[in-house]
C-alpha cells in the first residue's frame, strides 16, 4: 500500500498532466508492483492528513524492536482536490498492483499554462516540496519538485545521513515527456554518476493530430497494444564503473478486446542478464504475473509468480433487490470500491520464499498485514511479519 | 643469546591457522562487492622463514619474555581465498545507498556473482613487531607499524585491469586491517590453545617442569628443589623430576589451601555459636562433631568456655583414638572405646574428613553388630532382644519412606537403644530451644552419626601417634574406654560430676522392658510416620537429653557417653545391671516431674511423638540424637 505522501505525490503528478509511466524507469511498474512487493516489519502507524489542498502532514510511529517514527511535510503549489481521506480514498490509488497504461496523451501546450493579468504573466510552475525526518537516526529525506514546463519535469530529491558518505546525496532528474518519448537525466553526487534513461513508443504519434480523416478500418481495427523500447546507462564518474540496460514492453491498451496483460523483456548486456515478465489482468480481481532471469554469464537462473486478488463482499442478499431496480439508479456509494474487503498479494519464488500481504480497509483505517516466509528454513520459517496501520484525514 | 626458529612444523599442520583465518575474515563486515564467505582454501608459510632482528628485551625470565624485534619476510608464503563477489559495479554502489535518492536503474544494477579465487603471493613484510610472552598468558604479538610492503594478488579477474587493481587495493586495505588486528589475536589464541595442550601432556606424562613452576606459587607444600628443574628447559633426570613432582602434587590434592583455609573456619565456626559452615567440596561434615565428644569428658556448665572444653577433649581424644580406634577395628563391641577418639578428629579435619566419608558404609553394619552382640553378652531381658531383631526391621521400613538409608538405620538402632533404656527426667526449656536452633541451621532431616562415621575414619586413617601404642593396648582396650569415661567427666565438669555419674548407670540399665516393646512395636507399625517425624523426635530428644544439664549446649554429649557405654564391652555389663534398678526409679520419678513441664511441646510434632514413644523415650532418642548430630553434605 502505498504511503500517503507517496499517494499524494501521485496526485500531485496527476492533477499536473505528468505520465508517471511514461518512463524507462517504470517500464516494469507491474511486474514489480506484483513481484516485489514490500512486507511491513513489525507494527507501524501512520497518522496523515490533507489539512488544506496545499498542505500536507503525516507521522509515522513504527516498532521493530526498537521505536522509531517520522515527521514528514508536504507543500504543493498545486491544489490537490483527490480526497484522502482513509474513509474516502480509492483503493485503486493506495494499492500498486497491475498497471493499466492508457492512450498517450498528447502534452499540454505551454501557453495553455500561461496566465496573463494586466499585461503581465503571472502563473508560476507548480512546485512540490517535501520534508521528512526520521527521528532516531536523524535521517532527512527532502524533495523538490517542478514542473518546468508541460513536457519536462525536474525533480531534486536528498538525503541527509551521518552515516552516508560525505553526510548525504542528492540526486537530480530532468525528466522530458512529449508522449511519444521521454528522456531523463540524471546526475548523482555520490561518486558523480550521471545517467540517461530513454523510452520511445511506437504507434502514432500522440502530438501529431489526425490530419487524414479517419478511415473506416482504422476505426474497427485500432491499436489495442503498445509497443515501447528503451534503455538506460550510467557511469559513475568518480568510480569509473558504468552500467547499461535495455528494455521492450508490449502492453495493451483499454480497447483491447480479450484480458489485458503485459510482456516486458529486460536485458543488461554487461552482466549478462536477461530476464522477462508476464502481467495479466486474468479477470475484475486477479491479476498474475510471472517473471524468469536468467544470466546467460553464470547460467544463473529465477522464478518468481506472484499474484494479485481483490476480495469483495458478495451482495447475494440483495442482488434480488438490485435487479429490481430500474437500470440507471445509483447506489449512494460512499466510496466506489465499498465491496472491497481486502487485497491479496501472494509472490513464490524458485528458493521457496513466499511474501504474503493482506490489504485493505476496516473503517476508517487502512491496514496491511504482511508476513514473508522461507519454507526451507525449517526452524525460522516466518521471516518478518509485519502490521501496518494508515489513517488519514 | 641466540635464537633456533624452527620453522617446518609450521608449515606442516596449517590446518588450524586455516580455519581461525577464516573466521576472522568473516568476522568483519565485509564489503558490499563480497556476496558469501570468504573461505581460505590454501595457506602455505613457505620454506623461507622471516628474519628477525632483535632491537630490544625489556623483560626476561624464565616464564615471560618481551622484547622488540624487526622483522621482514620476503619468503615464498602464499594464501589462496575462495569467495563470491558481485561483479556488478552498479549493484554494489547502490546497495548502499538510500532508496529516496538513488536513481533506480531498471535493469542496469541486476547481479552477477562470481566464483573468485584469489590467491596472495610474494608477500613482502618488514616492520617492527613487540613480542610479549608469558606462560599464563600466552603469546601476544603486535605490529608496531603496517607491517605489509608490498603483495601480488592473482585472480580469476587478471585479464580485466579495473578489476584486478580493485581487488589488490581491497586486498591489500584487509591485509593492513589483518595484520594489525586480527592476526595478533589469532596467534594469541593459537599460543594459549597450544600452551594448554602443552600444560595437559605434561601433567599427564609427569615431566612437567615448566607447569611445577605456576603451581609452585599456589601450592606452599611442593618441594623447592623444583626451581633448579626449570629454566630453558634443560634436560634434567626425567625420573628425578617425576619423584620430586609426584609428591607435591599428592599433597597439593589433598591439602589445597583454599580448602585448609576452609576447614579452619569450619573449626572455628564450631567453637562458637556461629551458624557459618563453610563450604567444602565434596566432603561430607557434620556440625555436632566435637559437641557430641565432649559428652564423653562430662558435660559442663555453660559458664565453661567452650575453647578449653575442646581442648581438654582434645587431648583425652587423642589418647583414647590411638588405643581405641584399633580396638574397634578389632573387635566389633568396643564401640565406647571408639568414640572420644572424636577428639582428636577434631585437631585434624581436613585430612579426616574424606576418610569419614569413604568408610561411612562399614561403620553402620559393624555398629549394628557390635549392637547385638553388646545385647547378647549382656544377657539382658527378652526386651533387648527384641531391640536387636527389630533393628533389621526398623530400617527396613524406614529405608521405604526415608532417603538416607544408612543413616536411618544408625538412628534406628539407637533409639531401639534408647528405647531400651529407661529415661532420665524431663529437659529444662533453655537447652532444649538451644538445641534446637542448632539443629534447625544444618540439616535436621538428616540425622547423623558423626561420631560413627569419624570413629571410622580414624580407623581407616589412624593417628599418627596412635597406631603404635594401639596394638598394645587392644585386650585392654574395653576397660580402657570405660574407666577413662568417669575420669574425663570427673576432671572435666566438677560441678556437674554427679548428675552425669547419675547419667551413664540409668542408661546402662535397661528395666522398663515392656515400654521398650511397646515402643519397638509403634515404631514397626508406623514406619511412616516415624520417618516423618523423625528430625522432629531428633530434636525433641535434644530437647530431653539436656534434662540432667539444663543449661550447657553440650548436654547432647551425655547422650553420646550414654550410647557409647551401653554398647560398650562386657564387663561393663555388671555395672549396668546395677545401675538399672537405679534408673528404673529415676524414671519414674522423671515422668511425674517431667509431663507437666512447659518446654514439653514447642512443636506439635514433637508432640505426638512424644506420645508415640513416652516422655521417657523421649529424652533418651534425643540423647542418641544429639550425640549423632544431623549431617549433611556441603
Amino acid at each position: 500500500m502505498l504511503d500517503f505522501m507517496d499517494h499524494v505525490q501521485n496526485a500531485f503528478y496527476g492533477a499536473s498532466h505528468w505520465n508517471v509511466d511514461n518512463s524507462y524507469g517504470n517500464l516494469t511498474a507491474t511486474a514489480r508492483a506484483l513481484l516485489d512487493f514490500q512486507t511491513p516489519r513489525g507494527l507501524r502507524l501512520h497518522v496523515s492528513s490533507l489539512a488544506a489542498p496545499n498542505f500536507a502532514t503525516s507521522y509515522t510511529i513504527g516498532s521493530v524492536g526498537v521505536v522509531d517514527g517520522s515527521v514528514s511535510y508536504l507543500y504543493s503549489s498545486l491544489p490537490l482536490l483527490r480526497s484522502f481521506k482513509s474513509a474516502q480514498l480509492d483503493l485503486r490509488h493506495v494499492i500498486n498492483g497491475y498497471r493499466h497504461l492508457g492512450h498517450l496523451r498528447k502534452p499540454d501546450e505551454s501557453r495553455w499554462w500561461e496566465l496573463w493579468h494586466n499585461g503581465k504573466r503571472v502563473d508560476c510552475r507548480d512546485t512540490l516540496l517535501y520534508g521528512r525526518i526520521f527521528l532516531p537516526q536523524s535521517t532527512l529525506e527532502a524533495l523538490y519538485l517542478r514542473r518546468l514546463s508541460p513536457t519536462r519535469q525536474l525533480r531534486i530529491s536528498a538525503v541527509s545521513d551521518s552515516s552516508l558518505n560525505n553526510g548525504g546525496t542528492i540526486l537530480a532528474l530532468l525528466q522530458n515527456d512529449v508522449g511519444k518519448y521521454s528522456t531523463e537525466y540524471m546526475y548523482s553526487t555520490d561518486s558523480a554518476l550521471l545517467g540517461v534513461r530513454g523510452l520511445y513508443n511506437f504507434g502514432p504519434d500522440p502530438r501529431l493530430g489526425p490530419t487524414t480523416p479517419v478511415t473506416a478500418r482504422e476505426v474497427t481495427e485500432a491499436v489495442q497494444g503498445r509497443f515501447s523500447a528503451g534503455a538506460e546507462l550510467y557511469y559513475g564518474m568518480l568510480n569509473k564503473s558504468g552500467g547499461i540496460s535495455t528494455g521492450l514492453r508490449f502492453t495493451t491498451l483499454p480497447n483491447h478486446a480479450s484480458f489485458p496483460y503485459t510482456m516486458t523483456l529486460t536485458l543488461n548486456p554487461l552482466m549478462g542478464n536477461l530476464s522477462s515478465t508476464y502481467s495479466v489482468k486474468a479477470g475484475q480481481n486477479l491479476a498474475l504475473c510471472s517473471r524468469f532471469d536468467f544470466n546467460f554469464y553464470s547460467y544463473e537462473s529465477d522464478l518468481q509468480v506472484g499474484c494479485e486478488l481483490w476480495r469483495r463482499r458478495s451482495l447475494t442478499d440483495v442482488v434480488w433487490a438490485v435487479k429490481k431496480l430500474r437500470p440507471d439508479w445509483e447506489r449512494p456509494a460512499v466510496a466506489t470500491d465499498d465491496d472491497v474487503s481486502g487485497i491479496l498479494k501472494a509472490r513464490l519464488d524458485q528458493e521457496w520464499r513466499i511474501g504474503l500481504l493482506w490489504e485493505g480497509r476496516i473503517k476508517d483505517l487502512l491496514f496491511t498485514l504482511g508476513a514473508s516466509l522461507d519454507l526451507k528454513k525449517r526452524e525460522q520459517i516466518f521471516r518478518a511479519v509485519g502490521v501496518e496501520l494508515q489513517y488519514s484525514s | 643469546m641466540a635464537f633456533n626458529f624452527n620453522w617446518s612444523p609450521l608449515i606442516a599442520d596449517t590446518s588450524r591457522a586455516r580455519d581461525m583465518l577464516t573466521t576472522a575474515l568473516n568476522k568483519s563486515p565485509k564489503p558490499p562487492i563480497i556476496v558469501d564467505d570468504i573461505i581460505v582454501t590454501e595457506l602455505n608459510l613457505g620454506t623461507t622463514p622471516p628474519e628477525l632482528e632483535i632491537l630490544e628485551i625489556g623483560d626476561l625470565a624464565e616464564d615471560r619474555f618481551r622484547g622488540i624485534f624487526k622483522m621482514s619476510y620476503t619468503g615464498d608464503a602464499y594464501l589462496t581465498l575462495k569467495t563470491k563477489v558481485q561483479a556488478n559495479p552498479l549493484n554494489t554502489y547502490l546497495s548502499t545507498k538510500p532508496d529516496f535518492a538513488s536513481p533506480q536503474p531498471l535493469a542496469a544494477a541486476s547481479g552477477l556473482t562470481i566464483p573468485l579465487q584469489i590467491t596472495l603471493s610474494d608477500i613482502r613484510l618488514s616492520g617492527f613487531v613487540i613480542l610479549v610472552f608469558s606462560k599464563q598468558k600466552g603469546l601476544t604479538l603486535v605490529f608496531r607499524n603496517d607491517p605489509l610492503e608490498s603483495l601480488k594478488v592473482s585472480s580469476t579477474f587478471d585479464s580485466i585491469p579495473f578489476v584486478r587493481d580493485y581487488l589488490q587495493k581491497e586486498i591489500e586495505g584487509q591485509l593492513r586491517v589483518l595484520f594489525m588486528e586480527d592476526l595478533p589475536a589469532i596467534i594469541h589464541r593459537l599460543s594459549l590453545r597450544m600452551w594448554s595442550e602443552e600444560y595437559q601432556e605434561l601433567e599427564t606424562e609427569k615431566r612437567l617442569d615448566s607447569a611445577n613452576d605456576t603451581t609452585a606459587p599456589i601450592d606452599p607444600l611442593s618441594t623447592p628443589p623444583q626451581d633448579a628443574i626449570d629454566a630453558f628447559g634443560n634436560p634434567l633426570d626425567e625420573a628425578q623430576i617425576a619423584a620430586l613432582s609426584l609428591d607435591p602434587t599428592e599433597v597439593h590434592a589433598s591439602f589445597s589451601q583454599k580448602n585448609i583455609l576452609r576447614l579452619a573456619t569450619l573449626s572455628e565456626s564450631q567453637r562458637t555459636l556461629s551458624l557459618f559452615t563453610p563450604g567444602i567440596r565434596e566432603a561430607v561434615f557434620r556440625a555436632w562433631a566435637n559437641n557430641s565428644e565432649r559428652a564423653d569428658s562430662g558435660a559442663t556448665t555453660p559458664a565453661l568456655t567452650v575453647g578449653s572444653l575442646s581442648r581438654i577433649q582434645s587431648t583425652f581424644g587423642s589418647i583414647k583414638s590411638n588405643a581405641n580406634s584399633v580396638v574397634s577395628g578389632s573387635s566389633g563391641n568396643e564401640t565406647q572405646g571408639t568414640r572420644p577418639s572424636l577428639a582428636s578428629n577434631y585437631s585434624a579435619p581436613a585430612g579426616l574428613s574424606l576418610g569419614a566419608n569413604r568408610s561411612r558404609a562399614g561403620p553402620v553394619r559393624k555398629r549394628k553388630k557390635r549392637v547385638v552382640n553388646l545385647r547378647k553378652d549382656g544377657g539382658e531381658s527378652s526386651g533387648v532382644s527384641t531391640e536387636c531383631t527389630n533393628t533389621p526391621l526398623h530400617s527396613t521400613n524406614v529405608s521405604d519412606t526415608a532417603s538416607v538409608i544408612p543413616e536411618e538405620r544408625e538412628r534406628e538402632e539407637r533409639e531401639c537403644e534408647d528405647m531400651a533404656f529407661p529415661q532420665p527426667p524431663r529437659t529444662p526449656s533453655r537447652a532444649g530451644l538451644r538445641f534446637e536452633g542448632k539443629h534447625g541451621s544444618l540439616d535436621v532431616g538428616e540425622p547423623s552419626r558423626l561420631s560413627v562415621s569419624e570413629r571410622e575414619g580414624e580407623r581407616s586413617m589412624p593417628a599418627p601417634e596412635g597406631l603404635l601404642p594401639a596394638a598394645p593396648l587392644l585386650p585392654e582396650a574395653p576397660k580402657a574406654g570405660k574407666t577413662k569415661h568417669p575420669q574425663q567427666q570427673k576432671t572435666n565438669t566438677n560441678p556437674k560430676l554427679e548428675p552425669v555419674a547419675e547419667e551413664k548407670p540409668s542408661r546402662r540399665s535397661r528395666p522398663p522392658l515392656s515400654s521398650n516393646r511397646l515402643r519397638t512395636a509403634q515404631q514397626t507399625t508406623s514406619p511412616l510416620l516415624r520417618s516423618l517425624s523423625f528430625d522432629k523426635v531428633s530434636s525433641l530428644s535434644g530437647l530431653s537429653s539436656t534434662s540432667k544439664l539444663p543449661v550447657s549446649p553440650h548436654s547432647s554429649e551425655d547422650g553420646s557417653a550414654s550410647q557409647s557405654e551401653t554398647t560398650g564391652g562386657i564387663l561393663e555389663q555388671a555395672w549396668m545391671l546395677k545401675m538399672a534398678q537405679e534408673i528404673a526409679r529415676k524414671v519414674q520419678e522423671e515422668k511425674d516431674r517431667g509431663d507437666g513441664s512447659p518446654t514439653r511441646r514447642p512443636k506439635p510434632r514433637r508432640a505426638s511423638k512424644s506420645a508415640d514413644g513416652g516422655g521417657g523415650r523421649r529424652l533418651w532418642a534425643g540423647d542418641e540424637e544429639l550425640e549423632a548430630p544431623p549431617a549433611y553434605v556441603a
